[in-house]
């Protein structure tokens, strides 16, 4: 009940500006048009070469969705034609061809993500298939620990699908969800009930997945708390292992689907404040861990675990119980973080499938880390998983002395620190309850490129 | 160290041999002893000064000798790391040694005049670089230089063989690591953290291992608390165990 009573509704109001989620740090809209196929070689060949290399991370991206829901900022492409998956794993296969063989085979693959999307626009069979490219090319671990992990749209997957997947080792399952409110259904044109969602749900656990998890989005048009707190009522009896809340982000300029979706219909600054806090306050009373940032997990699951442990990452999936891995993204638009480099694929069908069929790697851009990026990642990976940054270890890990490195970042922590955020002590920097809430907040005091892309119009979806 | 610099950022942990002046050599040298006894003759310790050169950078890759190419010099590395090693008739490569900071390398190209081996810069590597020919003028006329020049020429000898024999991987890695820690000791260094610069399938060729059996023993040391490895960054933590798997080439 802690949690719940450390959110202060005011405070993060007036805390209410844009910025990057820090998925990754540097954000993406920082990667350069100039790293190229070849970097991302040399990155993936050097990523053998350290004492002990680091395992393997896959994310497969399934790009086709059959039909539109507004409010999603994810590349993908609507279609109904299911035909259309055959030329994408066709390619799909290809890239697997050229990439595997710069990883040597001792990494393991201890973590796999298919994402989208909507990944179960695949059929079975050709699940099935990719599966099995898969674990020809890369060295899937055979550890019960192993994440295998999967986003499935439940009003196109039944259980024998799901019972499908479970046999080819995936063992945790992620459902979008948003509201069950039939009315912001409409407004969002993405039609689920309960039923169907219980029923992927019900059919994962007896096909042995550890861990169900599902998302839920505030802010969405036509939502109230009234409609929102019957959501998280039958979201809670659906008991799910995690549960995602994220702040709808309405950039109609940005992501052409939303522009479907009628401004006025959106709820206010104030309704978005009383929906997050219905969240908090009725998942935190339902047992729930609030993790940070958009995440609950019950105390028992993996991600909670991870946390009391100091064993939390933080990644493209959000966060991760896996040790630091390195990670291949492989499908359009898909990012890898190989060694100190982030790379992206290409962000639409044509140049994906144009650079396979060339027999070159699809990547389009991306960032070497300097060691200035390589120090403020760790700094936010810190206070993002762990809610906590050990001055000196850090001071050892990057050989530097804290206060001079970072000694503005320090000024900027301190103004929060008087709202109650953050605790500054010598030997350590503190997230408080309260601080949980405004991670982002936090960890963009550490942000060097922040001031430089407000003057360059890059647009970040707001806090909260 | 081509560092940016930038405030608060200390030194970067692979260290540097340091510079001296024209009253003492690089105290970090393998060559400075030469200076350190008293009463050296100021005027021979400058024409010693005289004949050293510094090159570099090299980058990663870069050769700072080739084997066969005509002796002219032997060279101490002032920071950054060196591999030598030899290719066989079937291009394979067999790695030879690994040089740290202070160290010298091309003393075994004395003789025939040529140098047996190529020298590749692991990272980015500043050497000095002596003139054989005046190190060998000046040798004759001072007994310090000579007496070092030997001690240096009987060390290097029998170097090489030390892992040919019949040893576990544990041993081998052990003893790879505290040899390393020893090496960087006897420079005036931390020793029981450094930085493997070299690419695993270097420590394996050179230990005789295949490459995942390098990170799977490396793994377990650190699951039993022997060693953390962070990168390629690693620190000893229970350097008598490790003294005691690696006893069998210790005493060999």
């Amino acid at each position: 009940m802690e949690t719940s009573s450390a959110f202060d509704a005011g405070l993060v109001a007036r805390y209410d500006v844009a910025g990057p989620r820090y998925t990754s740090y540097p954000a993406a809209p920082q990667f350069r048009a100039d790293f190229g196929e070849s970097a991302l070689r040399a990155a993936a060949r050097a990523s053998n070469e350290d004492p002990i290399p680091k395992p393997v991370s896959l994310y497969v991206h399934v790009p086709f969705c059959f039909s539109p829901c507004f409010y999603c900022g994810c590349t993908r492409v609507i279609t109904r034609d299911r035909s259309r998956a055959g030329a994408y794993l066709e390619r799909l296969y290809r890239e697997i061809e050229l990439i595997a063989p710069l990883i040597d085979r001792d990494r393991q693959v201890i973590q796999l993500h298919f994402g989208g999307g909507t990944p179960n626009f695949l059929d079975a069979g050709q699940m099935q298939e990719l599966l099995e490219s898969l674990g020809r090319h890369f060295a899937f671990s055979r550890d019960g620990m192993r994440e295998f992990g999967i986003e499935l749209d439940p009003r196109y997957a039944d259980a024998a699908y799901v019972g499908a997947l479970g046999a080819l080792g995936f063992n945790r399952l992620s459902v979008g969800i948003q509201d069950f409110d039939p009315a912001v259904q409409g407004a969002v044109n993405r039609t689920q009930s309960v039923e169907q969602t219980r029923a992927v749900l019900d059919a994962a656990r007896s096909a042995g997945f550890r861990s169900v998890s599902v998302d839920l989005i505030y802010g969405l048009p036509k939502q109230t708390p009234a409609g929102f707190a019957r959501t998280l009522e039958q979201v809670v009896a659906l008991a799910p292992d995690r549960i995602a809340c994220y702040a709808y982000a309405h950039l109609p300029e940005r992501f052409k689907g939303q522009r479907q979706i009628i401004a006025a219909d959106l709820p206010d600054a104030g309704t978005r404040l009383a929906l997050l806090g219905l969240a908090v306050a009725d998942l935190t009373a339902a047992g729930y861990r609030y993790i940070g940032m958009d995440h609950f997990a019950r105390p028992d699951d993996d991600l909670a675990r991870a946390q009391e442990a100091g064993t939390l990452q933080r990644n493209f999936q959000g966060y991760s119980t896996c040790a630091q891995c390195d990670l291949i993204g492989l499908g359009m638009s898909a990012i890898s973080h190989v060694g100190a480099t982030f790379s992206q694929n290409a962000r639409e069908l044509p140049g994906y499938y144009a650079a396979l069929d060339a027999g070159r790697l699809p990547v389009v851009r991306g960032l070497d880390l300097d060691e200035d990026d390589r120090i403020r990642a760790d700094a936010i990976q810190q206070l993002m998983c762990h809610g906590v940054l050990d001055i000196p270890g850090f001071e050892r890990r990057h050989a530097l002395d804290f206060g001079a490195y970072f000694a503005a970042e320090i000024g900027r922590l301190q103004a929060l620190a008087r709202d109650g955020l953050v605790v500054v002590e010598p030997q350590r920097i503190l997230v408080t309850a309260r601080g949980r809430f405004l991670l982002r907040i936090i960890a963009m005091c550490f942000d060097q490129y922040l001031a430089a892309s407000q003057q360059t119009a890059v647009r970040y979806s707001r806090a909260l | 160290m081509v560092h940016v610099a930038r405030a608060g950022r200390r030194p970067a942990p692979n260290p540097i041999a340091d510079d001296g002046d024209e009253r003492r050599f690089c105290s970090t040298c393998a060559f400075g002893s030469v200076c350190l006894p008293a009463g050296v003759d100021k005027s021979a310790l400058n024409e010693l000064h005289m004949l050293v050169e510094h090159v570099g950078p090299y980058r990663a890759g870069d050769p700072v000798f080739h084997h066969g190419e005509r002796f002219g010099a032997i060279f101490a590395v002032r920071s950054g790391m060196v591999k030598t090693r030899l290719n066989d008739a079937d291009g394979r490569e067999q790695v030879l040694g690994f040089h740290l900071p202070g160290e010298m390398i091309g003393l075994d190209a004395i003789h025939p005049a040529q140098y047996p081996c190529d020298a590749i810069a692991l990272d980015t590597v500043y050497v000095c670089r002596f003139s054989f020919p005046a190190l060998a003028t000046l040798a004759a006329r001072i007994p310090d230089v000579q007496q070092q020049l030997f001690r240096l020429l009987s060390a290097d000898i029998g170097k090489a063989a030390r892992y040919a024999g019949d040893h576990t991987a544990d041993a081998r890695l052990a003893a790879f690591l505290l040899d390393l820690a020893g090496r960087y000791a006897a420079r005036g260094f931390a020793q029981n953290a450094f930085r493997l610069a070299m690419p695993r399938a270097d420590i394996a060729n050179y230990l005789r291992l295949a490459a995942e059996t390098v990170s799977r023993v490396l793994r377990r040391f650190q699951d039993q608390g022997l060693i953390g490895v962070d990168g390629r960054d690693v620190e000893l933590k229970d350097v008598a165990e490790l003294r005691r798997l690696a006893r069998s080439l210790l005493h060999a």
